[in-house]
Formats: C-alpha cells, sequence, structure tokens
C-alpha cells in the first residue's frame, strides 16, 4: 500500500492519497492525506481502520488532479454511488482496494489491551487477528471483538477498484443476509418499538456526526441546516430527534451503501445502521435489488425511471 | 419552572414602531418607542452601541442603533434587507410590535475625541452606525467641543445614498462642517463626484493633524480606506473602525462573534485600527 | 471543612433519601450500557464507580435546549413569561474533571450580564463530588494542575476510603445536606483514601510554551496538517464540558404567541459564523478547528484565567476522525520547542 502510494504520488498520477494513518494508541486509526512521496510510510492497514474514507472524496469534488483513496469492501460500495450520482468522476479518482478480513471493534478491544501501546503488526489467525505489540501479543476472535456490521459482510473485498493493495480476503462473504437485526425488532410490539426508539433517538445530540460522514449526504446544503425554513427545529427533544432520523433514513433509502458509518461513529450508541438496513431489506423484498453500489452500472431503485413499470398502485 | 422575577438580561422591552422611513430599495429606517415611558427614559445608549430587535415568532438581530442619544423620546434603526429577520423588519409598518434589548458593546470614544477634528468616511449602510456619532457631535451645545467635521460619503449609485436629507440637507449646514459625497458608477441624474469612497478620500486629502478618522462599510472598503489613510499619514491610535460579526445573545456568552480572545458584543463592535492589528486577522 | 465519613450502606440510604426528598440527578447506566447522568428515583440504578459519562453533567444548568420566555400579543401589547425559574437539585457523583469544568463555565455566565438561567440552576443545586478510581485512558486531567480526587466545585467530596467513602464537607450547601442526614455520616477513620493511588495513573502532558505559542501565532503552518480530516460534526464541541455556544431562536405556530429557544451550538458547524449577508469570516473546515482548539487553550484561558480545557477525554473517545486533543497539545509543544513538527 505504502508502496503503491508511493508510486502514483511520484509517478504524479495522483496528487493526493487518502488513507489511514497511525491513530493515537493502539484503538485508533486517524485518516491522513498524503502528498508527498515520502511521507507515504506514514499509511497503516490494520483490523482498527473502521473509517470510510470515500466521504473525503466529496471535499475532492471541485479540486485539480486526481485523487487516490484507500477503500475496503463495504467503503467501494460507497465510490460506485457517488459516480452513479456524478458526485465524483471516475477519471478523477483512483482507488486503491484493501482486502478485509473484518474490522475490529475499539469499544470491545478496550479493555484487553494497553491503550497506549502502538501496533506493530497484524496477523490473521484463524478466525480473528493477532495484533502484535512491543508488549506482546493479542488474540482476538471476530466473534468477539468484531464489528457488528461485519457479521453480515458481503463484500470482504472491493468492487471497484484500480489497484489492490495485498491478496485477496479469502474470508467467504455473506451471500445471503438474513437481516437478522431488523427482524429482531421488527418482532417487537408496537409498544415495545416505540419504547425502543424513543429510547435512542431521546439521547440523540443532534451533533449530525452520521450526516456528515454518510457518503449518500452528499447535498451541498442540508435540509436540517436550513433552519429558517422551518422544516427542522433547532430544538433538541424526542420529537425533532425522531424527525431527523427518520426523514435522514428517507433521504437515503436506495443510496445508503450499508457501510455501517452512522452507527460507528455516533457518540451516544444510536443504532442507526439497523433504520437503514429496514429500508435496504425492503428494497430487496419488493425490488429484488442489490445493495446500492455493489456494481459501477447498478440499478438505482428509487432514482431511474422505467417505461414498463407496472404502477399497480394507480 | 416558574415565573421567576430575576433581572434578565435575555427579555426585550415590548415596542412599536412609529415611523418608517425609505432610505433606498433595500434599506428602511425605523423610528421606535419602547411601550414603557420609562424604559424609554432609562434606555440610555452610546454613540456606536448596538441593540437587540426582536420580532417575535421570528427571531432576533444584532443592529446598530443609528440615532444619537441627543435624540431623545425616540430609537432608530437602519437597516439593510439582507436575511430572514430584516426582510420580516422591511415588512413592518407603523405600529406594529417589536421587541428591543441593550444597548449593547463599547461607543466612539467621544471623550478623547473632544477639541479635535473628525473625518467621517463611510460606505453604504455603513453611514448608519457613523450617523449616531455625526449627529451627537452636531447636536446643540456639543458642536462648540469639536473642531472641523469632515464626512465623506459613498454608495453604488445615488438611488442607493442613505440619509439623503442628512448628507445633502441637514449636515451641510452647520459651521465648520464638510460633507463630500461620491457614487461609484455615473448617473445621469448625478452632479456629484463620481469613483470610489478611499480614491476620493486620496483625493480630498485631509489632514491627519489633531484629528481622528471613524471608518465604516463595505470590508473591501475599509480594507482599501484603512490603507489610504494610513498613506495620508494617519497613524493607527487615529483610526477608528466598527466591525460586524455573527451575534445572538449581545451578551457574551453565546460564544459566535469572537475574533480571537476578544467578544465583538462586549469589547466591540468599536476598535482602533492599533486594536484590530493586535487581534487574529479574521474580520 | 469537616471531615466525615459514609459508609457504603449509609450512602445507599442517602441517596434513597435524596432522591425522595429532593431531585436527584447521578450517573446512570441505560439498557444500552451508555451512562449519563440523569434523574434518579433509586439508590440502586446510581453508579458509586464509573469511567466517564457519554456526556458531561453541565446540561443539567446549561441544558441542550432550553425555553427563555413565552410571548404573545394581546389587547395590552405584548406579553412576556419569563422561564428562569429552577428546582432545587443534588447533583450526586461528578468527578473532580467536571467539577473543574463547571469552574470553567460559571464566569461565562455571570459577568456584567448575568446569565438568571444557568445561574438559578447552579444556585439551586447541591453538588456531591465523586473522586476517580478508575480513569479511562483517554483522561489527561492532571496536565491542568489537578487529579481524580481534586474536591475543588463540590459541596460534599466523596473519596472512597475502607469500606465506604470519606466526606469532605466544602461549602455551607454541604453542611446543610449533611445536618439533615446527621444520622448517616460519621467522624473520618484513618484508613487511607484509595484514588490517591489512580492520581499517579492519570497522564500529565506537558503545556510548556503552548499558550505564548498561540498568543504569537495565529497562522501556524501546523493547521493544515489537522483540520482536512474533520467532518464539520459538533461531537466535540457536545461531549465537552467546557463548550457553551448556543444559538437563539423563536417557535411560533403561527398567531398570537410563541416561545423562544436556546440550543447548544457548535464552532464545528459552517453556519456558526455565516452572517445574513452571506460573509462568513471562518469560511473553511481549518478556521473553525483552529478556533476550537485556540479557544480550549488560549482565548478561554485570556479571558476568564481558567483553562479551557479539564482533560476529561470525552472528545478524546468520540472523535470519529481521531482528532485528539491530547496529541494537539503535544504537537504544538514540538511546534513551539522546535517552529515545526
Amino acid at each position: 500500500m505504502r508502496e503503491i502510494a508511493r508510486d502514483l504520488l511520484e509517478s504524479g498520477q495522483v496528487n493526493l492519497v487518502i488513507g489511514y494513518g497511525r491513530g493515537t494508541g493502539i484503538l485508533r486509526t486517524t485518516p491522513v492525506f498524503i502528498r508527498k512521496p515520502s511521507d507515504a510510510g506514514q499509511l497503516v492497514y490494520n483490523p482498527l481502520c473502521g473509517n470510510n474514507l470515500v466521504k473525503y472524496l466529496l471535499d475532492q469534488r471541485n479540486k485539480e488532479g486526481r485523487a487516490a483513496v484507500c477503500v475496503k469492501g463495504c467503503d467501494s460500495r460507497a465510490v460506485n454511488r457517488l459516480i452513479q450520482d456524478r458526485q465524483i468522476d471516475r477519471e478523477k479518482v483512483y482507488i486503491i482496494g484493501l482486502p478485509c478480513g473484518g474490522i475490529l471493534d475499539p469499544d470491545r478491544v478496550e479493555g484487553a489491551v494497553d491503550p497506549g501501546e502502538e501496533i506493530k503488526e497484524t496477523v490473521i489467525s484463524g478466525e480473528g487477528y493477532d495484533l502484535i505489540t512491543a508488549a506482546g501479543k493479542y488474540s482476538f476472535t471476530m466473534a468477539g471483538a468484531g464489528s457488528e456490521k461485519c457479521s453480515t459482510c458481503q463484500n470482504h473485498n472491493p468492487v471497484v477498484y484500480d489497484v489492490m493493495a495485498g491478496d485477496p480476503s479469502d474470508t467467504p462473504d455473506i451471500k445471503d443476509d438474513g437481516f437478522d437485526d431488523v427482524r429482531k425488532i421488527e418482532e417487537m410490539t408496537v409498544e415495545q418499538k416505540s419504547a425502543y426508539w424513543d429510547r435512542q433517538f431521546s439521547r440523540c445530540l443532534r451533533c449530525y456526526a452520521c450526516r456528515n460522514s454518510c457518503t449518500a449526504c452528499s447535498c451541498r446544503e442540508c435540509v436540517f441546516d436550513q433552519v429558517n425554513t422551518g422544516w427542522v427545529s433547532r430544538s433538541s427533544n424526542l420529537s425533532e430527534n425522531t424527525a431527523f432520523h427518520l426523514i435522514r433514513a428517507f433521504h437515503v433509502a436506495g443510496r445508503c451503501v450499508d457501510c455501517g458509518e452512522c452507527e460507528r461513529v455516533c457518540p451516544v450508541g444510536i443504532p442507526l445502521r439497523v433504520l437503514n438496513r429496514k429500508i435496504l431489506m425492503d428494497l430487496k423484498d419488493l425490488f429484488n435489488t442489490a445493495t446500492p453500489g455493489l456494481t459501477p452500472d447498478g440499478e438505482r431503485v428509487l432514482g431511474q425511471f422505467s417505461a414498463d413499470d407496472p404502477e399497480e398502485f394507480m | 419552572m416558574g415565573n421567576c422575577k430575576c433581572d434578565n438580561p435575555y427579555l426585550p422591552y415590548p415596542a412599536t414602531i412609529k415611523e418608517v422611513i425609505d432610505e433606498t430599495v433595500d434599506v428602511k429606517s425605523f423610528q421606535m418607542v419602547f411601550d414603557d415611558p420609562e424604559v424609554m427614559e432609562s434606555f440610555k445608549q452610546q454613540p456606536g452601541q448596538v441593540a437587540q430587535i426582536s420580532i417575535f415568532g421570528v427571531g432576533e438581530a444584532t443592529i446598530s442603533i443609528t440615532s444619537s442619544p441627543t435624540r431623545k423620546g425616540i430609537l432608530e434603526f437602519s437597516v439593510k434587507k439582507v436575511g430572514q429577520l430584516t426582510a420580516a423588519l422591511h415588512d413592518l409598518g407603523p405600529g406594529s410590535r417589536v421587541g428591543v434589548r441593550g444597548p449593547y458593546g463599547n461607543h466612539f470614544p467621544y471623550e478623547i475625541m473632544k477639541g479635535r477634528d473628525l473625518l467621517f468616511v463611510g460606505g453604504g449602510i455603513g453611514l448608519a452606525p457613523l450617523r449616531s456619532l455625526i449627529d451627537f457631535v452636531l447636536a446643540g451645545e456639543n458642536r462648540k467641543e469639536f473642531g472641523k467635521v469632515e464626512i465623506i460619503y459613498g454608495a453604488r449609485s445615488v438611488d442607493d445614498l442613505c440619509f439623503k436629507y442628512d448628507i445633502l440637507d441637514n449636515w451641510p449646514k452647520y459651521d465648520n462642517t464638510d460633507v463630500y459625497v461620491t457614487i461609484d458608477r455615473a448617473d445621469m441624474a448625478w452632479q456629484g463626484h463620481v469613483g470610489f469612497v478611499p480614491s476620493y478620500l486620496e483625493e480630498v486629502k485631509p489632514s491627519p493633524l489633531n484629528k481622528y478618522a471613524i471608518t465604516c462599510g463595505p470590508p473591501i472598503m475599509i480594507k482599501f480606506v484603512l490603507q489610504a489613510l494610513n498613506k495620508m499619514g494617519f497613524q493607527d491610535g487615529q483610526i477608528i473602525t466598527t466591525l460586524e460579526m455573527k451575534m445572538k445573545c449581545g451578551i457574551g456568552k453565546c460564544g459566535r462573534c469572537n475574533i480571537g480572545s476578544k467578544f465583538v458584543c462586549l469589547d466591540g463592535p468599536v476598535f482602533t485600527l492599533s486594536q484590530l492589528k493586535e487581534l487574529p486577522p479574521e474580520f | 471543612m469537616e471531615k466525615l465519613f459514609i459508609s457504603r450502606d449509609s450512602l445507599k440510604k442517602l441517596l434513597d433519601r435524596l432522591a425522595r426528598n429532593l431531585n436527584l440527578v447521578a450517573p446512570v447506566k441505560d439498557p444500552e450500557g451508555i451512562i449519563m447522568f440523569g434523574p434518579v428515583a433509586d439508590a440502586g440504578q446510581v453508579l458509586l464507580e464509573y469511567q466517564n459519562s457519554t456526556l458531561p453533567p453541565k446540561s443539567f444548568f446549561f441544558p441542550q435546549t432550553e425555553r427563555l420566555f413565552k410571548f404573545s400579543y394581546g389587547q395590552e401589547g405584548m406579553a412576556l413569561e419569563d422561564m428562569c425559574g429552577s428546582d432545587k437539585r443534588v447533583l450526586f457523583g461528578v468527578h473532580p474533571c467536571d467539577l473543574k469544568s463547571i469552574l470553567s463555565l460559571d464566569p461565562v455566565f455571570a459577568g456584567a450580564y448575568k446569565d438568571p438561567y444557568y445561574i438559578n440552576k447552579r444556585e439551586n443545586s447541591a453538588i456531591i463530588g465523586l473522586a476517580c478510581s478508575n480513569p479511562s485512558p483517554g483522561c489527561f486531567c492532571a496536565t491542568f494542575g489537578f487529579g481524580p480526587d481534586d474536591g475543588e466545585g463540590s459541596d460534599i467530596m466523596l473519596t472512597p476510603s475502607g469500606k465506604g467513602f470519606d466526606a469532605d464537607v466544602l461549602t455551607d450547601k454541604g453542611q446543610e445536606i449533611v445536618a439533615s442526614y446527621k444520622d448517616l455520616f460519621e467522624k473520618a477513620g484513618d484508613s487511607p483514601r484509595i484514588a490517591g493511588e489512580t492520581r499517579l495513573t492519570v497522564k500529565k502532558l506537558d503545556l510548556t510554551g503552548i499558550k505564548e505559542l498561540l498568543d504569537g501565532n495565529f497562522e501556524l503552518e501546523y493547521w493544515n496538517q489537522v483540520f482536512e480530516k474533520c467532518l464539520g460534526c459538533g461531537i466535540c464541541t457536545y461531549v465537552c464540558p467546557t463548550c457553551h455556544c448556543f444559538d437563539i431562536y423563536d417557535s411560533s405556530k403561527g398567531g398570537c404567541d410563541g416561545e423562544r429557544y436556546r440550543s447548544w451550538d457548535s464552532c464545528m458547524f459552517t453556519h456558526f459564523t455565516m452572517m445574513a449577508g452571506g460573509h462568513n469570516p471562518r469560511p473553511s473546515k481549518k478556521e473553525r478547528v483552529r478556533n476550537r482548539f485556540m479557544h480550549k487553550l488560549k482565548y478561554h484561558i485570556d479571558r476568564y484565567g481558567l483553562a479551557g480545557c479539564v482533560g476529561c477525554g470525552r472528545c478524546v473517545k468520540s472523535c470519529p476522525v481521531n482528532i485528539d486533543i491530547r496529541r494537539i497539545i503535544s504537537d504544538l509543544g514540538e511546534v513551539s520547542r522546535n517552529g515545526q513538527l
């Protein structure tokens, strides 16, 4: 990955490489923006690289030159989606594909490691990882410390890339997502569902991290920032917060690539992904469609017109 | 929670619009009177201070008080229609109910200006805050305390000149007071000077001796006026300006009008150029 | 100052009685495992040992959304109804960093224009502090000259000791509580205080030269290396115990009446400084990120003589892109020593 980045910058094929760098402590990595070949050594890749870096391509929309971005399988679907929406130009991005056997959840790893340490090496081991540090080896299984979203992963390798960094992951993709998380909530009674979501949404801070990290949120001006129009109030309370999340879920319907960033970034642990997955599940049931972004020219369920649409409701 | 009788700085005083003057196509002056005569009596603003005007149900905005404290019984605000609150205000006429709280911020340091000449340089709606000081200096007995007054004012076109009654009629009539007016582009209906304010300033070439220069206008005009004044020999301490920042509370709590460690609402809006140069270049 | 002791059993009784007689607010864990300060009905829910809550307790003085007043146009003109009153409350289990943060907020809401909403709640609240016996990996309170057992800012400070807690009664408000529940307190013994050891485990960063560097340099090449990854969300400001920015707006269903509110706002949002005419003095993420760290490490100190950061580690934990104020501090230290990173 470092070599690829160095070559790309040296040859002038790209003027920027967006990747992961060492974060503060073992639990974190941080997005880095590499512009000089000599800085390519800052790039790292390990099972704590959770961020979907594709979002940053939107910042490069109107800039000169071509940017390279490092993507995992789930992130790569967002590249396709943004190209389909004409938000980014395929010619202006260079995609460095990263194989992924699953991401570890920092909250589930936290107790087991000394947070001050640095990862020296990551070894894929059985159904998980060994993180090698100066102090020794920490072993984690995906079942015990993996990110929830990885248990239904359908793309352990990127669906679109210009170059792969390393051998593709041989972790089997999940072909038939049972949407167990969605069904668990669907099984609740109306009262239980209401109580459940009220508890979640009443914690919401309206910090908009879910929106700002979301690759489907590409509007120049978000409806929730148009406070003067009266569509939405600045007040943070259960009713406004509920409206915010439901409107957002519908705004990204058919465009959400199920990368799970919204849920990862939420500081108060709102299970946002299951909201989007409910819509994704219904889209799959109703239209027999693939997860958005799975293919470069994929259909856009809510974004295309077909003359032989049965229009049964008319 | 209940009704509390404490002194609450967030509560506006109910006021009523008495008169509306159309200054230009997008600037109107609003004369307001507090509904409670005691509040009217005790509201003591200084030239250059600002107030928060409320239209209940729409919101609040910080507006400079354009009337001089020497004018009793009324407050006047000249407002350009730029945002939501100002647009709503422009829809109001005499008799409409509003809220006013203040006065906030510091004021033009007229105490140190006494005995000196004054040069005012304004552009567009930027004359509004200066007008509170000009009228204060020219009013009655105050006039004797100050030396020569020069006013250089410009706008994009004849139609964009604010306070035409003052700049063309009232102010030139005062002793030892010169008013220079310019518009940016030539116009058949205009016999006067044509050109931008900073270059007109250099043409008029007022002497920096024993003088304070007070300026307000669009950011680009201020930038070039400050350069021109420096070039003509004005020292930074002789140059005074008044800043605009987005404000909400007006009382140093809500945190958005800071320039460095200073809050424009408490420590400004009036700054000398030497004070400004101490602050981060964010204005 | 009176030094007392309260056993774990007696503390449970105290909390039960406080919950019954006054409004008790304490750290609790919700079913999703999120730790928050919230109203408590019985002592069983209260956490006596916890790592910092996701949100600081500042919202009990400065709620995220607060009604300022009601307005109505009537026959006799405009009527305003002030909503700045407050009920009596006991805030239990506040860690030293959060105590310090309240002291950092006090002067913001005091001053020439006193903020009655904050001040009324502050005056009507008693605070029982709790020494922090298990600081989280992101904690760095020692940087700011105090430790996990400092009681400043509390009315009664509890520190684990033997089979209960030493209770230092620090103010008249604290004395009042003790007087009302005398039977539950005993004279302090000589068991060593457990929090003494945790003091040693908390990180202390070197602040040398940083304030001076920022005093002299608004433009620093360093900021170019920080801002680009910022997503522009409000997490760092909303989980921060010392951030105090807010917006004011009206809510009205049309007609003759409505309400004026204030809600937390964030200097990380694009609209924060956008003026009605469209000019924005902090137009990009760079200016906004710089403003936040300048505020924490310089402006708050300039204005109030108090640190704008208390080392609680909440933004460290919650920032989705790992913009870590501890790294900013160590990087700025490096810049001040070497002129660059």
